[in-house]
């Protein structure tokens, strides 16, 4: 029989991608052959996934503007210097040890993206809450989160309307860009609000309208929202590969050669 | 503008990530045992977070413009604390992080511990306590109300801001004497943008909907004992956060002698306990800060003295 989608067993997928997850951030930094060969193989993974190994590396660049945060360490380390002089009047200096963090951690983060990709590709977010639940997530996160999946596009919807309607009342000046448009900044954050408070009040009606569709139809307790409907069989056999990844990221982590 | 709080995997040190998700799995039980306390009520507790949920996602699209391309949006933690408890508004943003992590990769599956210790317990839990702490504070009334909603929005995002840093500051993956300034101040901004909407939008539920407001907002009366300790805690984490802009130039009066050359007139003090506010043993930031905490502890003792002197001598 065929299963829907959103009922497939994501339990095996979520135990690997975490493992695999963990296992890149226990690499030691600048193991840049282990994190080629990683690379790789999530590559590998995704392409099984139907997602080309170009468009799963520009998707893992959604972490990029995160790296700003390590990248005063490459100038301000003095230790390993590979480049010291003057950029216009100002002093600069490049340290090895401080460009070798920023590149760590902007790869990890890149590769952890690319794996999150892959799970949320393979399994639609239905699954894996179901999954999670399987997995003892607390049934008021599990029941919250299948409504939250199950409602956001409606409110979604709701609020483009909204925005659409905010800019159908809102001339925009002649050669102003619609940026400048409205009032002061206070004044705009105010309509900002307003329709943040008018949606709020949207949500609440609609959450009372669902406990009454729920009571109505003899439901008492918990919604059992997001429940997994068929359990996969080769479960153990999943976390059991999953697990032999894991261990061969790090023993590969701590025998291969680092710069 | 788009703040800087979801960590990707790769940032923190695993040993952080699996101590802050300790962290998170604690409070966020103590969170779902608070909700489960409520007995039936708790089902429909649990539907209106699931909309919550789903509303917090849909209103981070209501973006402002602010000037040149650029615009704030709503994150929404304390505004949900507000309306659905903070307890409740906790889960719900552990929610949304997690969705967001699972759905959009913003933030790392290692770091979600990380990301809903920073916005939804420190940002959402806490930022609420603040918000109805200056509440009761100032007396409940509905502008009361909002003035805490509006601080504890701006404070959320800031303290979001500083434990992401010094996150990354433990982790060895950011200085945080060049990161905790650059972060605060680029959060700054953002934060009053979070701060004004959350009014506007607290303030627009008050007039729509007196019954959810009034259902949100604390009546409880506040002893004043209470009421001088929620003070006393917006005063000192107000003077911390400002201490870390404490700049470091001389005071208009330094300034003139220096210029004028009769700063070396000066007599220094016959004793200094705290000379330019610096703490023997902690250096920089953390110095200022805490000599600023003190001068709070200080000038309240300073008051609670005068105040039993002059009930003194009323008595007599």
């Amino acid at each position: 029989m065929l299963q829907r989608s959103s009922q497939r067993d994501a339990r095996g997928a979520i135990v690997a991608a975490l493992l695999t997850i963990l296992g890149i951030a226990l690499l030691p930094a600048g193991s840049y052959v282990t994190y080629a060969l990683v690379w790789l193989a999530v590559a590998t993974a995704g392409a099984a996934s139907g997602y080309a190994p170009l468009t799963l590396a520009r998707r893992g660049l959604i972490a990029l503007p995160f790296t700003l945060a390590a990248l005063p360490l490459i100038f301000i380390r003095g230790d390993e210097l590979i480049w010291s002089g003057a950029l216009g009047s100002a002093q600069l200096s490049i340290s090895g040890a401080g460009l070798r963090i920023f590149l760590t951690a902007a790869v990890k983060s890149w590769i952890s993206v690319q794996v999150g990709t892959i799970l949320v590709r393979r399994y639609p977010i239905e699954s894996i809450v179901g999954s999670l639940r399987a997995l003892k997530l607390p049934d008021a996160i599990a029941t919250g989160a299948g409504l939250t999946v199950r409602y956001v596009e409606l409110l979604r919807g709701e609020a483009s309307r909204m925005l659409r309607a905010r800019s159908a009342r809102s001339a925009s000046p002649v050669g102003e860009t619609r940026e400048r448009i409205g009032g002061t900044i206070p004044w705009r954050a105010k309509v900002t609000g307003n329709l943040a408070g008018a949606l709020f009040l949207r949500a609440y009606a609609r959450a009372g309208r669902v406990e009454e569709a729920a009571t109505a139809r003899g439901a008492s307790g918990s919604l059992s929202l997001g429940s997994l409907i068929q359990p996969d069989a080769r479960l153990f056999m999943k976390v059991a590969l999953a697990i032999g990844a894991f261990v061969a990221i790090t023993a590969a982590g701590a025998l291969l050669p680092r710069v | 503008m788009r703040p800087l709080l979801h960590i990707p995997d790769g940032f923190l040190a695993p040993q952080m990530a699996l101590a802050l998700w300790v962290a998170t799995a604690v409070v966020i039980g103590i969170a779902l045992r608070r909700i489960g306390q409520r007995g039936p009520a708790a089902a429909s507790q649990t539907i209106l977070m699931g909309l919550s949920g789903a509303f917090i996602f849909a209103a981070q699209m209501f973006n402002f413009p602010v000037a040149a391309g650029t615009s704030g949006h709503l994150l929404g933690g304390v505004l949900a604390g507000f309306l659905l408890g903070p307890w409740a508004g906790s889960v719900v943003m552990a929610t949304v992080i997690g969705i967001q992590a699972l759905l959009f990769q913003d933030g790392g599956l290692l770091a979600l511990g990380a990301n809903i210790f920073n916005m939804g317990v420190i940002g959402t839990l806490g930022g609420t306590l603040v918000a109805r702490g200056i509440a009761a504070t100032f007396g409940n009334a509905r502008r009361s109300t909002l003035f805490g909603v509006g601080v504890a929005a701006w404070l959320s995002v800031m303290a979001a801001a500083g434990f992401t840093t010094l996150q990354l500051g433990l982790s060895g993956t950011t200085d945080v004497s060049i990161g905790l300034p650059a972060m605060l101040g680029t959060h700054v901004l953002i934060g009053l943008g979070e701060a004004l909407i959350s009014v506007a939008a607290i303030s627009f539920i008050a007039v729509s909907a007196p019954e959810i407001f009034a259902k949100s907002a604390p009546t409880a009366p506040t002893s004043p004992r209470r009421r001088v300790a929620a003070g006393l805690i917006i005063t000192a984490a107000t003077v911390s956060l400002a201490s870390l802009f404490a700049s470091t130039s001389p005071d208009g009066l330094e300034k003139v002698a220096t210029d004028l050359g009769f700063i070396t007139t000066s007599q220094a003090a016959p004793f200094e306990l705290f000379a330019d506010y610096s703490i023997p043993g902690f250096d920089g930031v953390a110095g200022t800060a805490l000599a600023g905490v003190i001068g709070v502890l200080v000038v309240l003792l300073v008051i609670v003295l005068l105040n039993r002197l002059a009930s003194a001598r009323k008595g007599s």
